[in-house]
């Protein structure tokens, strides 16, 4: 096998990998050459707190006729990005998301007995957004290798079930990872291929969050790019 | 209010073309109601529900006190009990002091009178509202409210040990006064005299009193506010506010007079419903949108005749249970039916 049917293998193949899109810097391509990418992108859990169906007593305190404890569960979905070059070692992207967790409430302490039970929902999330990515200077290691940091941020938009109920927020990323060009060699119009992996930290503010706050959460997203 | 004296109504004399309704203060409706239990009469075969077609609605208070609360005070308690009801901001409904007067309530007169009254005989019963209604068209002619100055009142901004409040009290009767029936948000315990003490409530409208002293029935609840602005609504209540409906059944079979509790996670706040015809069908309207946990009870911490006329096969021989989904409650729609199933004690 040739290195080029392994990377196309690979790009085929690695769809299950995140979005984004990374200019190797050993490539030193040319500035505002454009860069597509898509792949997966996994997210942790959120915690979205705890509440009580409360009552009333005669004392005016109150007594939970049952509790929750409420999160956002980790989901994977897909990923997809559109960077250009602005200078040397930075890189201007927009991106785009799909994922769809599920809304998880469980159930305990009823007041007459009722056995605990998690309740859930599926929700649909969409996000759109923009941000850098910064290629660390070579450090000696291998030519194909670029490591980077990345942060962003962008618009958020939770779908309920059924489409009954619309819930929209921000976010804000930051993170790092490591680009791995695979082949520079030009072929129709792509001058080169490559995957792509990082993790990174994002804060979620509104959407579904019972409380208003913000929610920050671990992710991964892990992609095949293609250099034109 | 029982276990501690009931919140009950009475019946009234009948006068012609006219029809004295609520006695016990509770039926409910034939068809699915929303969040709380309406009263309902009958009209040419069609159950009306009972309300004021004409505000504001004039009240009158009467010029007779009791021991620690004379006549101004009693009219300075329902009076705040009133702007409690007229302040909720999704409902419509006011009100108008219309003066002190000599009458009594319970009088046929056309004037709706706030009192006390002693009915040593109503032994549990602490007060009670009638209403007096034109048999012909359903309207809501007058309604009364009496406190039974059997027992010992106060009107003391922070409760007095052994008196019952009446500002807590008298929100509860004007509920009824608007048309609302009993809400089932509450805990009790049966007591070894027969009655019932209440552990917690989440309703104005719940039927039985917290013990004397206390004055934590003062604020209206969710579960109030949804029942009164479905009765009244505003402009705005129909496209801010959702609901969530559906039916309850168990071994296959609807069953009626399930109490169905919507909570929303995001907000805290509880309204209740109750599954109302032969198909088991419930909605609980009033809920702000979003998620909802839904929890359905049998009637167990009341006399179920404190909710439905005798005559209603009630079933509470059923098991709490919740629903496994998480249903989320639209602005200005419904959630879609969902089937809550139920299994045998």
């Amino acid at each position: 096998m040739t290195r080029l049917t392994t990377a196309a293998l690979l790009i085929a193949g690695g769809l299950w990998l995140q979005p984004s899109v990374a200019f190797a810097q050993a490539a030193d391509p040319p500035l505002m050459r454009l860069e597509a990418s898509f792949g997966v992108l996994w997210i942790g859990s959120q915690p979205l707190g705890a509440s009580s169906a409360n009552e009333t007593t005669g004392a005016g305190g109150a007594t939970p006729l049952f509790s929750t404890t409420s999160e956002l569960a980790s989901a994977a979905g897909i990923d997809g990005r559109i960077g250009v070059r602005v200078t040397r070692s930075l890189v201007a992207e927009a991106e785009a998301s799909y994922l769809k967790p599920q809304l998880r409430v469980a159930i305990s302490g009823d007041t007459e007995g009722a056995a605990a039970l998690t309740a859930t929902e599926a929700i649909q999330q969409f996000t759109v957004g923009g941000g850098v990515l910064w290629y660390v200077p070579n450090r000696g290691w291998s030519p194909r290798v670029a490591p980077f940091a990345m942060a962003g941020a962008g618009y958020l938009r939770q779908l309920h079930e059924q489409n009954t109920l619309v819930e929209t927020g921000s976010f804000l990323q930051f993170g790092g990872g490591a680009a791995f060009l695979l082949s520079s060699q030009p072929r129709f119009h792509m001058k080169g291929i490559g995957v792509r992996a990082d993790l990174r930290a994002i804060r979620r503010s509104k959407g579904v969050a019972f409380d208003g706050g913000g929610r920050t959460a671990p992710a991964f997203g892990a992609s095949a790019f293609v250099r034109f | 209010m029982k276990a501690h004296p009931e919140r009950e109504g009475f019946s009234r004399a009948t006068r012609p073309l006219a029809l004295i309704v609520v006695a016990t203060l509770l039926f409910g409706q034939a068809t699915p109601a929303f969040a709380y239990l309406k009263f309902g009469v009958p009209v040419r075969g069609q159950q009306v529900t009972l309300k004021w077609s004409q505000t504001p609605v004039r009240y009158f208070v009467s010029d007779t006190g009791v021991s620690g609360v004379t006549s101004a005070d009693l009219q300075s308690a329902v009076g705040r009990a009133f702007a409690s009801w007229q302040g909720v901001p999704t409902a419509s409904i006011t009100y108008q002091f219309a003066g002190v007067t000599s009458a009594s309530p319970g009088k046929d007169d056309g004037a709706s009178v706030l009192g006390f009254q002693s009915r040593p005989d109503l032994d549990r019963v602490l007060a009670s509202t009638s209403f007096l209604v034109d048999a012909s068209t359903g309207a809501l002619i007058e309604s009364d409210i009496f406190f039974n100055s059997a027992f010992p009142w106060s009107v003391s901004a922070n409760g007095e040990p052994g008196k019952f409040d009446v500002e807590s009290i008298a929100l509860h009767e004007i509920g009824h006064f608007s048309g609302l029936g009993h809400s089932a948000l509450g805990e009790t315990e049966l007591l070894s005299t027969g009655g019932r003490r209440v552990l917690s409530a989440e309703a104005v409208m719940f039927p039985i009193a917290f013990a004397a002293g206390t004055i934590a029935s003062r604020t209206l609840k969710a579960d109030d506010i949804a029942g009164i602005s479905d009765l009244y609504p505003d402009g705005i209540f129909a496209a801010t506010d959702g609901s969530l409906s559906g039916r309850v059944t168990k071994d296959g079979q609807a069953i009626f007079g399930a109490h169905v509790v919507a909570f929303n996670v995001a907000t805290g706040l509880m309204v209740g419903g109750f599954s109302l015809n032969a198909k088991g069908e419930f909605s609980i309207g009033g809920l702000s949108p979003g998620p909802h946990i839904v929890r359905v009870e049998p009637l167990d911490d009341a006399d179920t005749t404190s909710f439905f006329d005798a005559a209603q096969n009630v079933d509470i021989d059923f098991r709490v249970a919740y629903l496994n989904r998480v249903i989320v409650v639209p602005k200005g729609g419904d959630s879609g039916a969902v089937t809550l199933t139920v299994v045998r004690k």
